[in-house]
């Protein structure tokens, strides 16, 4: 099979590959194809033209739109509502990571001890994943339910909260409850993650620290730990790009309600866009958290880099 | 004394975490069977006195809710058709081949799994907007293609890494088209791979909520839940009704799962299932 060397300019990768000069290559083309032009047109596209709105003025009735330049931005910086959802975005995105990965740790060790029923447990664990937000959502608004919801009821009897009332209610409550409802849906993956870590160390490890008389603390700060720390750097980067954006679970819980105590970043574009239809300052909204978030991730895998170098 | 300890502590928490992520199910299920008068009493009752199936013969006597699930079948299953398709076509490509502009195809795929769907809604929904595909199962499929596509390409690609090239030498040199070699040897071979990607796409699509709430207003059309929402906002809180519909919702994709749970297992381990 002839290949010839890829011209200079068309050095995609370290292996030469033909120009589609023969039919191997032409056949591979071919099978991604489908998937090409499906990313490009819905996935390239929409990505140039968030950028692109972002900058523009867009009246959605007449279909026209204005160039504004920078304006949508000076826009998001002027709104007084800029301070309270960056931080409630910052509050639910910790609290939820802390609550996913505590709880998803406690989990996986438990379920990773050769005890009996743990395969059950394992199972039992892994449904919040599946379950419908819509569900959750559901169920943890009858659960909160002010009059007859059993946790409500249960809080009120302790005196904790006023008679009849829900914690969706009261702004603390409300943000409690929400990332609670994260929590529940979100740590069964970690859980696995973390499982499938565990079940990677070699059992010899733990073995030769009980013969150098290790208590089940030093077992776990010594031998499990830096096991876990590989698993935990990248998880912890895909679940925050996940948690900031992660619309749905506040949508259908509260709405951002009560007075905007749980409106997040997500709910703030969503409202710009479909409460308002200022589909400019949505994407410029949008391009924002885009830019953030590449950010983060960038000085992220600086600093990890860095780390495993010296 | 130490092994003792171990496994008290052990049971004990596990007892906790079960409780916390089963009872709000429970609840749901035992609430979908309570009578209307003991829904409403304080405090609370756990278990009921008197069973009743009343929410859930109210649900299924009404054309509404029935094409609730049939939206949400159709959409899953055309979504699933679609997309995997796609992903098994792109999967075999990518594995079997070498092909210019084949890093850059794995790069996008690797940002279009990234990136979150409240950042590109806007300009995704103009483009459905824009081929006049809004209020039409085509559009909201499309946009759960957009969803599920880069996972599956992803989980895809694993399965066929499993599959030794040197079957498809075999195919080639006995003169077998390549199109040939993937439908009618390697296909059947990744099969269970494939069925387990497809419960997959098949659940995020039954879940679907943010795409399916902008792009279809007409209420024929609507899926599982955005009428569910709905339920929920409309003057009277029937909570009855709503805990019947979050019950039927959810044992579908459950009862999916269960069948896939192994194949889940792996696809988090080889890191290519979206949380």
């Amino acid at each position: 099979m002839a290949t010839r060397r890829l011209p200079p300019t068309l050095g995609l990768g370290s292996r030469s590959v033909a120009w589609f000069g023969d039919a191997r290559s032409r056949a591979g083309a071919g099978f991604v194809l489908p998937a090409v032009i499906f990313l490009a047109v819905f996935v390239a596209y929409p990505v140039y033209d968030v950028l692109r709105l972002s900058m523009f003025a867009v009246d959605f009735s007449s279909d026209r739109e204005a160039f504004v330049g920078l304006g949508n931005f000076v826009r998001i910086l002027d709104d007084p509502k800029l301070p309270t959802v960056a931080w409630n975005t910052l509050v639910w995105t910790v609290f939820s990571l802390i609550g996913q990965f505590g709880l998803g740790l406690i989990a996986a060790l438990c379920i990773n001890q050769s005890l009996p029923g743990m395969t059950l447990v394992r199972t039992i664990l892994l449904l919040p994943y599946v379950v419908p937000v819509i569900a959750l959502a559901l169920f943890w608004r009858w659960m909160l339910d002010g009059s007859f919801g059993v946790v409500s009821v249960t809080l009120q009897s302790l005196g904790l909260l006023a008679a009849d009332q829900s914690p969706l209610a009261l702004p603390s409550g409300a943000v409690v409850s929400v990332i609670l409802a994260n929590v529940w849906r979100g740590f069964p993956f970690v859980m696995i993650s973390y499982w499938a870590a565990l079940k990677g160390i070699p059992q010899d490890l733990y073995e030769a620290a009980q013969v150098d008389g290790a208590g089940i603390w030093q077992e776990f700060r010594y031998v499990t730990l830096p096991h876990l720390v590989a698993i935990t750097k990248v998880m912890l980067l895909l679940r925050l790009i996940w948690t900031v954006t992660f619309f749905d679970i506040v949508w259908l819980i509260t709405r951002g309600g009560p007075g905007g105590a749980t409106e997040h970043w997500p709910i703030w574009i969503y409202q710009e866009t479909m409460g308002f239809f200022r589909f400019g300052t949505g994407a410029a909204l949008a391009v924002t958290l885009a830019v953030v978030l590449v950010a983060v991730s960038a000085i992220y895998l600086l600093v990890l880099n860095r780390e495993g170098q010296t | 004394m130490r092994g003792w300890l171990r496994i008290t502590t052990t049971y004990g928490i596990t007892a906790v975490l079960v409780g916390f992520v089963g009872f709000p199910l429970l609840w749901m299920m035992i609430s979908s069977v309570k009578p209307g008068a003991e829904l409403f009493v304080r405090p609370p009752r756990i278990l009921p006195h008197e069973i009743t199936f009343v929410w859930y013969r109210n649900l299924l006597s009404s054309s509404d809710s029935v094409a609730l699930f049939k939206n949400s079948l159709l959409v899953g299953v055309s979504t699933t058709l679609i997309c995997l398709t796609m992903g098994a076509l792109a999967a075999y490509g990518v594995t079997r081949f070498e092909f210019p502009g084949k890093r850059i195809f794995m790069l996008g795929g690797l940002i279009a799994y990234l990136f979150p769907a409240i950042v590109l809604f806007i300009s995704i929904y103009m483009v459905i907007n824009a081929l006049g595909l809004t209020d039409t199962y085509l559009g909201l499929v499309l946009c759960h293609c957009i969803l599920t596509f880069p996972f599956a390409l992803w989980m895809l690609k694993s399965f066929f890494e499993t599959v030794p090239i040197e079957i498809d030498e075999a195919a080639w040199v006995d003169g077998a088209s390549y199109l040939r070699t993937f439908l009618s040897i390697i296909l059947p071979l990744a099969l269970p791979g494939i069925f387990s990607v497809a419960v997959f796409v098949f659940v995020l699509s039954w879940n679907e909520f943010l795409f399916a709430s902008v792009l279809i207003t007409n209420s024929d059309m609507k899926t599982i839940p955005i009428g569910i929402a709905e339920f929920i906002t409309s003057f009277d809180v029937r909570w009855g009704e709503i805990m019947a519909m979050g019950t039927l919702a959810t044992v579908p994709v459950v009862i999916l799962f269960l069948c896939v749970q192994r194949y889940f297992i792996s696809g988090v381990i080889s890191g290519a299932v979206k949380g």
